[in-house]
């Protein structure tokens, strides 16, 4: 009977929408591409394997609290907190560390990260709170609280052989970074491959929906916040691991640099879209950028300006895709 | 258009009994029975604040009733979640289409019933499954929709309504209620809308329609039902009345049919 396509748009029109979607999705990607082609070819000093290692070392953290953040934003909200929650957890793994023992450093940091997710997982999902707001809140309180009690200082004496979780290497590769690609990996096919990844979708794109199809909408938003305060603890960790000291002032303003990572790498402040590995082109994306600024001798005062140029510009190409996605419709 | 239709006179498939329920002092529903026969389409109509929402809603499992019972099948079913209703075989289209726009035809109809494989704890998605057994899914309803990958977004309004109510549908549910299925369409789109619901009615489901568009009613329904003020005022076969009939019983103008049918 052909009764849903009598009237419709033809398959073509279908493909045009998903091919600009594709461009939406895989844009960032070229452009990431594109940029370090020509760093390498115009400067030496970018291609060497110590500069390579060197990007590696230093977006792991904010590649991690990303990665985090990345869900955060699909669901159609976002975490203002991971910094001070990075920042509060080197703090308290420093503290043990230095008190009791390196192991249950680690461990305290995690559950402290866990335990502000979980208050940002219930503000969000069973208060009601505006992720703007709670997440401004528990941010600013955290970084009040761990400057009260450090007095601002950092927390110096952890043992040094800490730092081979921050500064070390295995195989020739940073250790941060293997602990961010492990931490990419768990997501990656969290957000993926399981029917969690599908739920967080389904409830970005329609919440409505979502809850009248069954998927428990508040415990799908109180375990991502959950996991984002975990991720946040593993940033303080090896936060410690970079000084071997606690860091009150630490992280700061990471979590904007993280949102802006998810964003440039296609996600929508709105929810329903993004993904892992583009987020993870965005970090790089970010990070090559302040390298090559780094390299060519500009003053570190411009990379802000060059973070914030770049977010503004993917929007607006985002934007500008996505109207004429409709328009296609 | 549904003139020909030969009306079944198999037992309802489902059956609501004084139905009453009370919102505080606001008597939403009274003493409300309907039946719903299968390879049927009953329309319920009313005016605004007359009680078929409620009344949807309590059929749906969304919330349940003070007194009264509901029988599907012959026996007597008490739902506390709309889950309960589905799961008993009673689908709902809402009026905002449950479905996610970011996501794709198959994720739409698994919505919620996502096909998993491996270790159970890890409830890995079987995307390749799921995007087939849509597609049959969708062959057996004989609706033509674009490829199982597109993106709802890409979808007209009426395509997402046939893609609604074929999920309604697909999940094998012996009654399917729909609230307003065209109130957001074109013309030519509630038209193919409108075959999609008479080719699931010729498939044996039991169809509950709400709608204000009364010339639609009297196009696509077998029976009326018309609530006024939290009471079902009366029930007749479409082929009995009229449209001023039905208006003047909407309205309160008249209090019951020409020729009722025998409670």
């Amino acid at each position: 009977m052909n009764a849903a396509t009598s009237q419709q748009t033809p398959a073509a029109l279908h493909s045009r929408f998903d091919a600009l979607d594709s461009l939406r999705r895989y844009g960032i990607t070229i452009v990431f591409a594109i940029l370090v082609v020509t760093m390498m070819i115009t400067s030496p000093q970018f291609r060497t394997k110590g500069n390579f290692l060197n990007l590696l070392q230093q977006n792991s953290i904010i590649g991690i609290l990303a990665c985090g953040m990345t869900f955060a934003i699909i669901l159609g909200g976002f975490d203002l907190s991971v910094g001070a929650n990075a920042a509060m957890c080197s703090v308290v793994a420093a503290k043990i560390m230095i008190e009791v023992d390196i192991g249950l450093g680690i461990v305290a940091a995690l559950i402290a990260g866990l335990m502000v997710g979980l208050f940002n997982g219930v503000l969000i999902a069973y208060v009601g709170v505006n992720p703007f707001v709670s997440t401004l809140g528990t941010m600013t309180i955290i970084r009040g609280l761990v400057f009260v009690y450090t007095n601002a200082t950092p927390l110096f004496g952890v043992s040094f052989s800490f730092t081979r979780v921050g500064l070390g290497r295995s195989l020739g590769v940073p250790n941060p970074f293997w602990i961010f690609a492990a931490v990419a990996l768990v997501l990656g096919a969290l957000l993926g491959l399981t029917r969690f990844g599908q739920h967080i979708y389904a409830i970005g794109g329609n919440a409505v929906a979502a809850r009248q199809m069954g998927i428990n909408v508040k415990r799908t938003r109180l375990v991502v916040y959950a996991m984002i305060g975990v991720c946040a603890a593993i940033s303080g960790i090896i936060l410690v691991g970079q000084t071997a000291t606690g860091q009150p002032a630490g992280a700061l303003n990471y979590e904007l640099t993280a949102i802006a990572a998810v964003i440039i790498g296609g996600a929508t402040l709105s929810g329903g879209y993004g993904n892992l590995a583009s987020t993870i082109v965005g970090v790089f994306l970010l990070g090559v950028v302040s390298n090559a600024l780094n390299l060519f001798g500009v003053s570190p005062f411009w990379q802000p300006v060059a973070t914030g140029s770049i977010l503004v510009v993917a929007v607006a190409i985002d934007s500008a895709a996505a109207r004429s996605a409709r328009l296609v419709r | 258009m549904s003139e020909s239709h030969v009306l079944t006179e198999s037992p309802p498939v489902l059956q609501a009994r004084d139905v009453s329920k009370e919102f505080g002092a606001v008597v939403a529903l009274s003493d409300v029975s309907i039946d719903v026969y299968p390879g049927e389409i009953a329309g319920l109509v009313g005016d605004n604040g007359a009680g078929k929402s409620t009344l949807i809603k309590i059929l749906s499992g969304v919330q349940s009733a003070d007194r009264g019972t509901i029988t599907l099948d012959g026996s007597s079913v008490h739902f506390t979640s709309p889950a309960d209703a589905r799961s008993a075989g009673i689908e709902t289209v809402y009026q905002d289409l449950a479905l996610a726009g970011n996501m794709t035809i198959w994720a739409n109809i698994f919505l919620g019933r996502e096909r998993t494989y491996g270790p159970p704890q890890l409830h890995l998605l079987d995307k390749r499954r799921m995007a087939q057994e849509a597609r049959e899914m969708l062959e057996r309803l004989d609706l033509n929709v674009p490829p199982i990958n597109s993106t709802v977004a890409s979808l007209s309004g009426g395509q997402r309504q046939a893609i609604a109510i074929a999920r309604a549908a697909a999940w094998g549910s012996k009654v399917i209620i729909l609230d307003e299925p065209t109130a957001a369409l074109g013309v030519g789109e509630t038209h193919a809308v409108e075959e999609v619901i008479v080719g699931l009615r010729d498939k044996g489901f039991g169809i509950l329609m709400i709608s204000h568009n009364l010339q639609q009613i009297d196009r696509l329904t077998d029976r009326i039902w018309v609530l006024r003020r939290g009471h079902m005022v009366d029930h007749c076969r479409k082929a009995d009345t009229n449209l001023e009939e039905v208006v003047s019983l909407i309205t309160g103008a008249s209090r019951q049919f020409a020729k009722g049918l025998p409670a």
